[in-house]
């Protein structure tokens, strides 16, 4: 709020500023010979360029961008004010300064123009960067609150589009060894720790096109684009040895945790390529 | 006369199977207040106290709804077995085998799975264990079949040290969260099924498990039988009643009898617990029309003259009544592996 009338407070005096400029300079016109149709336009215009530029500053985070727009507005609201003084106090055709004042306006228009190029430069970067993300995964999308990865659910979605794309898709699916042992021996919290430290070690492995799900239970789902199957494979055999060169602790214990895999090369229906993908981890 | 329990008789101890959902509950910060709505259990569980039926199946149905995951149903049943239920617990854990496992699981249901009533049967190469409502909870029933089976399937992990190659079969269609009974049951799943059961190979029940002693087995489950048992609920005395009557066409008066209560009471009771007494008794008929057809490879005559019904015709049309499937499509599915239990394959493609 502090900002705001600050804002207000510089440009309210901006523009009483121009009015002791004009009244000091010029002679006051008498009433009878203001136009007032010229004086509510240019003065209307003023005032509606300091909301704009109120606006700005209040909505947007400083920098370059905001700080052209709003600059190109204020100039815009002052050379509307000079031009709006001007019927109002008479100032000598030989005074220099009022051609100057009135020159804000042009001007303000040029540097709006230079704010909105560099804004747009701006909404592009970042929608390409939410795209990225949305593509990428990571906890932009918390589904499963104990891992904050996608479920099953938005993994069938992704499996779905895929089956449209022409180059090749790996799946693999991740199951740690002996994990319901973790649960009756350490209780499910330390499973819930065991989960999220997994969930951990395996993103921190990934390409930053894969996408990482927690399936169900202590089955993690990994989605490959673009690579093969055997190249798939040998990613998941990489991830597994990371996983196993980790040390998670329960309490003081150490636990040992490894991962076993199955990979597929995604395509067909998702349900029968998981429930098929199922049946091999649980022959393995 | 026989025993049992009504829904809104006090019997299951606080500090078992209740404590346990209550727990879960907590951990994942559900407030008491939401758990306990509407179960009259305003206190919360004193240790020592009693919970009846059905104010343990609104604290399960609380539980679930609070928390909204399509995992709950399955995390509550890796917590349930073997249970804090004393001898009859103990029992359980020092099972030298999956026959002895399951045997005393059937023994002591009332102790150890109140709401739900494991019944095993074998025959040839196949051993097969079927849930049926023990307290009648319609609305619950699926969730209630996926904790229980959990529990029995996360038990035999323990116990035996390897994952058993179990088959499933639901009396549902196929659910949406598939994935968790993918990974929390197995693989081999098939929906549309007349029975909630889970099949294995007969071979599995005598193999010897790690750390197993017929002694200690022996002395665990002598324990267990001194205790003095626990009264089933209404829905799973009937049941077995039933099932033992089927060739006398039970009728409700004589059931009454038998269970020691007049027919307007007897209805009342089984209306408590959502159910009565023709629904029960379809649903006996259909299970043991089924078992001749898969066991003793029965005709609908043969079917229909075990039943007591007229002539294959009336049994026929009331087996569509039951399941809504005439027994051409299940027999014809009999030949495929799981066939009994199965749907035709179009209504089963989901599985």
């Amino acid at each position: 709020m502090n900002l705001v009338i600050r804002h207000l407070t510089v440009l309210v005096g901006l523009l009483l500023g121009f009015a002791l400029v004009f009244v000091g300079g010029g002679t006051a016109i008498p009433l009878s010979e203001w136009d007032g149709m010229d004086i509510v336009s240019e003065g209307g215009t003023a005032l509606l360029a300091a909301i704009w530029c109120m606006i700005v500053l209040c909505s947007r985070p400083d920098g370059r961008v905001t700080r052209l727009l709003a600059g190109g507005l204020a100039c815009i609201m002052l050379g509307s004010w000079a031009d709006c003084l001007d019927e109002v106090f008479d100032i000598g055709k030989v005074a220099l300064w009022d051609n100057v004042l009135e020159a804000l306006l042009p001007l303000g228009m040029l540097i709006l123009t230079a704010g909105m190029v560099y804004w747009r430069h701006e909404q592009a970067n970042l929608s390409e960067h939410l795209r990225k993300r949305e593509r990428l995964f990571r906890s932009h999308r918390p589904f499963d609150r104990i891992t904050q990865l996608a479920d099953a659910a938005y993994l069938r979605e992704q499996l779905r589009r895929e089956r449209r794309n022409e180059q090749p898709c790996a799946l693999v699916l991740f199951d740690i060894d002996d994990f319901h042992r973790i649960n009756r021996e350490h209780g499910q919290a330390e499973g819930d720790r065991a989960l999220q430290a997994v969930a951990h070690m395996l993103l921190l492995n990934l390409r930053n096109d894969d996408l990482l799900c927690r399936y169900a239970g202590e089955r993690f789902a990994v989605l490959m684009p673009g690579l093969t199957q055997q190249q798939g494979d040998d990613a998941a055999r990489h991830l597994c040895r990371m996983v196993s060169s980790m040390r998670h602790h329960a309490g003081s214990r150490r636990v040992p945790v490894t991962l076993r895999h199955g990979c597929a090369s995604a395509g067909g229906a998702p349900d029968a390529l998981l429930a098929a993908l199922c049946r091999q981890m649980d022959a393995a | 006369m026989i025993a049992w329990q009504g829904a809104t008789e006090a019997s299951i101890p606080a500090r078992l199977q209740p404590a346990l959902a209550l727990e879960y509950g907590r951990s994942h910060d559900v407030p008491d207040a939401a758990l306990l709505r509407e179960t009259g259990l305003t206190g919360g569980l004193a240790a020592d106290s009693l919970v009846s039926p059905s104010q343990y199946l609104q604290l399960l149905s609380n539980t679930l709804r609070a928390l909204d995951s399509p995992d709950t149903s399955f995390m509550l049943g890796q917590l349930m077995l073997p249970g804090h239920d004393g001898a009859a617990s103990h029992a359980l854990v020092q099972a030298p085998n999956l026959r002895v496992l399951l045997e005393s699981l059937c023994r002591f249901h009332a102790r150890l799975t109140p709401l739900l009533r494991p019944r095993l049967e074998t025959w040839g190469d196949v051993a097969l264990l079927y849930w049926v409502d023990a307290q009648g909870a319609p609305s619950l029933r699926p969730a209630l079949v996926e904790m229980h089976m959990t529990a029995l399937v996360a038990l035999c992990r323990w116990l035996g040290g390897a994952r058993l190659p179990w088959r499933f079969c639901f009396n549902r269609g196929a659910p949406r969260h598939v994935e968790q009974h993918q990974v929390h049951l197995g693989a081999e799943l098939r929906f549309g099924c007349q029975l909630d059961a889970m099949l294995v190979d007969a071979a599995w029940l005598d193999r010897p498990w790690p750390r197993a002693s017929e002694m200690a087995s022996r002395l665990a489950l002598q324990a267990a039988d001194a205790e003095p048992p626990r009264t089933p609920g209404l829905p799973a005395a009937l049941y077995d009643y039933l099932l033992e009557h089927v060739r006398e066409s039970p009728t409700l008066e004589r059931s009454a009898s038998d269970f020691g209560v007049s027919p307007a009471t007897f209805k009342r009771q089984l209306l408590r617990h959502h159910t009565h007494f023709q629904g029960e008794l379809d649903q006996v008929r259909t299970h043991v029309a089924l078992w001749l057809f898969q066991v003793r490879r029965a005709d609908n005559e043969e079917v229909a003259r075990h039943l007591g019904f007229h002539d294959a015709a009336n049994f026929r049309r009331s087996f569509k009544r039951w399941t809504g499937l005439t027994p051409g499509p299940i027999r014809a599915a009999i030949d495929g592996e799981l066939g009994w239990l199965s749907s035709p394959p179009g209504a089963a493609a989901g599985a």
